[in-house]
């Protein structure tokens, strides 16, 4: 009896571990996962020195690992599972009952020694310069993330940055504002971002900062054009546990309108872009509807009745506020250091503008590789 | 590569079945060594050279004794030369004071020769016994090569005597029923590793990330309490897995650990905690010692002396030693004090507990560190239980009710003696299913990052 049930089960492990094996080796191979929004790692080059130390296994386990068959599913059942098993944190995401929460914020470096950069770029900038540094979502709902997690740091590290920034740039203190408002859908519940309404509240100390009067919020026409947006805390986790997030466009149709965007990718080659892609809603990555394709360049010229004009230097959380910008100047050049090659000045004479606005998140201040394109090279 | 990823399971396992089964049977120990010549080779190339010189280096060392064997005294220069390069190889890569040797040596950054605690030691043994003539040199390279560097061994073991190993290679047995029973228990020890062992280490972690001078006494209580589950689930699973693939070829290895934590005496404990590591300290370090001495608190004191050292084994610090001196010394004084047989219930109780405190030493990273967290778990910082410690025993409270159930012989009990064959009949009949679905599990939670590494300590 115990035999029969050995050479069973010998047969049937035997035979689902073949199947998977052989499906993933020879199942098609895509180069993207739209479900978790990234590239898959191709098959590994064997050299000489990547055997010697072992890397080229490593790839192809990571390889293997990004081709398995059916990983999207195996994906979701390990978030099941994980939330059964013991806390709530899958891949370094807290899944919580009203939203995901990045939980690895707080093993990041500290920030505050990347200041050192941005009063590089002061030093050689003509005009004014202003600073945002916006909390990740983690940030401002930490206090609902388990107590032994560090969920102070965020403001923590923002207020060490601000103090060792130059005295002459002008700090925004985004957190406290957003702090504030936390009852309200200022953050994407499936994503480490700020929803366009958190960007509004921002926007209207950033731009009094700058010198205008804000829109006042009654004036806009807001249209939700998707309520099934899933951020990066989904992809990382796959996990449908949360509500779906809402996607909003405010347009203010009394004001200036946006005569041309043109965008210059990293080749060099240029393209009319626009504020809002609506055909990126039907791809994996709905939030570049905001502002499209990531370009390193993009300058918009708008019908506004003023020469003022403005220099952002952003990351993505930029991308839901520029739209806010554009009332208040004749032309706006956005730089995205991520998306850019070589150093800001060989593309752009910083001078031409007479204010800079750093916006950044957070979780992307701490690359001081990309950070340091927008200074000199010496 | 480890045992506990998907590139092992799902690719190297079912091909190098496929491999030994389709090589005719003369022929197949030495296709478990190019098997297990290409598993080191990818861990690093480095790694494969390193093992191919030990090898090479100890089979020469063991011809060159045997044949001086007749002059005592000359083939004790080539046994003490062997030795102590096999004790200075641990050494070297066990601990951090060598890392400029390791550049001398051009060993790729973070090397670590995966599984040296237990081959060097092997290879100690294996030339004591050729010295002492238990054991005749071995003629085939190719069976002294296995005995290295085969795979289902080299992560956790067991640790086997040279004449212990070539019995189990000759009286290989392969059936289709022994792959069975080979993948039954790889993967319980998968499930023992991504499972439980896996989802502990944060438990522990979580815990230790505090200050231990503000947590609460639950909270230091469940910390070290994971940590305990987590490392005999760690190493237990290990030594399954390899245990397992081992008898998918028809080998059958004796276990490394049987039921260690759920003992009635302390002295329980210690015999079934790494069993073969404790069999090789008393046979080449103890034993010989005993026999010198003629008192009994003389042989207490180096029973507590290769504890110590089986500590230092472990962690090759202050920690481990306190450990295994701790361990000893509960033993010693067990065995003076109690001589009557205790209660079973009672017994488990008072073994646990004192193997509780034992662990607190091997889990800091400082004596100090310990003592204060043993004072955080007798309440010291005056908190019993905190918020934080409902919301750790809340997460986590059925995982270790289920590690501890999984940890006791209550289950295999079940399967031995109970007297309804009906109860085993179901169990049988359902077998396939749990082992299976264990599989799907394991495979689910290894689907991010595709392989569980997390070591908690290095082997």
């Amino acid at each position: 009896m115990a035999k029969i049930a050995n050479k069973i089960t010998a047969a049937v492990t035997l035979a689902y571990i073949v199947f998977f094996g052989a499906a993933t080796a020879f199942g098609n191979k895509s180069e993207v996962s739209d479900t978790e929004n990234r590239r898959l790692a191709k098959l590994p080059k064997i050299t000489a020195e990547k055997l010697y130390n072992g890397d080229t296994s490593k790839e192809l386990g990571t390889y293997i690992t990004d081709h398995f068959a059916g990983r999207s599913l195996w994906l979701s059942a390990k978030t099941a599972l994980q939330t059964e098993l013991s806390e709530s944190i899958v891949n370094g995401v807290y899944v919580g009952k009203e939203r995901l929460l990045d939980v690895e914020a707080s093993h990041r470096a500290p920030i505050s020694v990347n200041a050192d950069i941005f009063s590089r770029y002061a030093e050689n900038y003509d005009g004014t310069v202003y600073f945002a540094a916006i909390p990740a979502s983690s940030g401002v709902y930490g206090d609902t993330l388990p107590a032994y997690i560090d969920n102070r740091s965020d403001s923590q590290q923002i207020s060490a940055l601000y103090d060792f920034l130059d005295s002459d740039i002008r700090k925004i203190d985004a957190y406290n504002i957003l702090k504030m408002l936390k009852d309200n859908y200022i953050y994407y519940r499936n994503d480490t971002k700020w929803t366009s309404y958190g960007a509004y509240c921002v926007y209207k100390t950033v731009v009094k900062k700058l010198g205008f009067q804000p829109i006042s919020y009654d004036k806009y026409a807001i249209e939700h054009v998707t309520d099934e947006f899933r951020g990066n805390l989904y992809n990382k986790t796959l996990s449908k546990k949360t509500e779906a997030d809402i996607i909003d466009i405010y347009e203010y149709p009394e004001g200036a309108e946006v005569l041309t965007c043109v965008c210059t990718r990293a080749d060099g080659s240029k393209f009319e872009g626009s504020l809002y892609d609506r055909s990126r809603l039907a791809s994996s990555d709905m939030y570049s509807m905001y502002l499209g394709e990531s370009v390193p360049f993009m300058r918009i010229y708008t019908s506004a009745n003023t020469d003022k004009k403005l220099l952002v230097i952003k990351d993505s959380y930029a991308d839901c506020f520029i739209p806010f910008l554009v009332q208040h100047y004749s032309e706006i050049a956005v730089v995205s250091p991520e998306d850019m090659e070589g150093s800001i000045s060989d593309h752009i004479n910083i001078n031409d503008y007479g204010q800079t606005l750093f916006l950044f998140g957070v979780e992307n201040l701490g690359d001081r590789k990309t950070l340091e394109k927008i200074i000199e090279r010496k | 590569m480890v045992y506990s990823s998907l590139l092992f399971i799902y690719g190297f396992l079912p091909v190098s079945i496929l491999l030994f089964y389709i090589t005719p049977k003369k022929l197949r120990e030495l296709t478990l060594l190019f098997l297990s010549i290409i598993f080191c080779g990818m861990i690093s190339l480095y790694f494969l050279i390193f093992m191919l010189a030990f090898t090479a280096l100890n089979y020469g060392f063991s011809h060159l004794i045997s044949r001086l064997r007749k002059n005592e005294k000359a083939a004790a220069i080539p046994l003490t030369v062997g030795i102590i390069i096999d004790l200075a190889s641990l050494i070297i890569f066990r601990t951090d004071y060598f890392t400029r040797l390791h550049d001398f040596m051009r060993a790729p950054e973070g090397f670590f020769p995966v599984g040296i605690s237990f081959f060097s030691l092997a290879a100690v043994g294996t030339l004591i016994d050729i010295y002492k003539g238990r054991i005749k040199a071995e003629k085939n390279i190719v069976r002294f090569s296995l005995y290295f560097m085969f795979f289902p061994r080299l992560i956790m073991g067991p640790l086997l005597r040279y004449g212990v190993f070539r019995r189990i290679l000759d009286n290989r047995r392969e059936t289709p029923a022994n792959i069975g029973i080979g993948m039954t228990l790889f993967v319980k020890g998968l499930a023992k590793k991504v499972i439980v062992a896996d989802d502990l280490y944060i438990l522990y972690t979580a815990v230790q990330s505090q200050n231990v001078k503000e947590i609460s006494a639950v909270t230091a209580w469940l910390g070290i309490i994971g940590f305990v589950l987590c490392l005999y689930f760690n190493l237990s699973g290990f030594a399954d897995m390899g245990m397992g693939v081992a008898y998918c070829f028809g080998y059958r290895m004796p276990q490394s650990f049987n039921y260690p934590l759920v003992s009635t005496k302390i002295k329980y404990f210690a015999a079934r905690w790494q069993s073969q590591v404790i069999q090789w300290l008393r046979r080449y370090v103890t034993k010989p010692l005993y026999g010198v001495c003629r008192h009994r608190w003389i042989k207490e004191l180096v029973f507590v002396f290769g504890w110590t050292l089986f500590g230092i084994w472990y962690t090759f610090s202050a920690n481990g030693a306190l450990w295994g001196l701790l361990i000893g010394t509960a033993v010693v004084i067990e065995s003076r004090i109690t001589k009557r047989k205790i209660m079973d219930i009672t017994g488990i109780i008072y073994t646990a507990f004192v193997i509780i405190i034992c662990f607190v030493f091997i889990a800091g990273s400082s004596p100090a560190y310990s003592g204060r967290y043993l004072l955080a778990m007798l309440c010291g910082n005056g908190v019993i239980a905190d918020s934080q410690a409902f919301y750790l025993l809340k997460s986590y409270i059925v995982l270790l009710l289920a590690a501890i159930y999984a940890a006791s012989d209550l289950f295999r009990n079940l399967m031995t003696r109970s007297g309804k064959k009906k109860v085993k009949t179901v169990i049988t009949a359902v077998s396939t299913l749990v082992v299976l679905a264990a599989l799907i599990i394991c495979t689910a939670l290894l689907s991010y990052s595709g392989s569980s590494e997390m070591l908690i300590m290095k082997l």
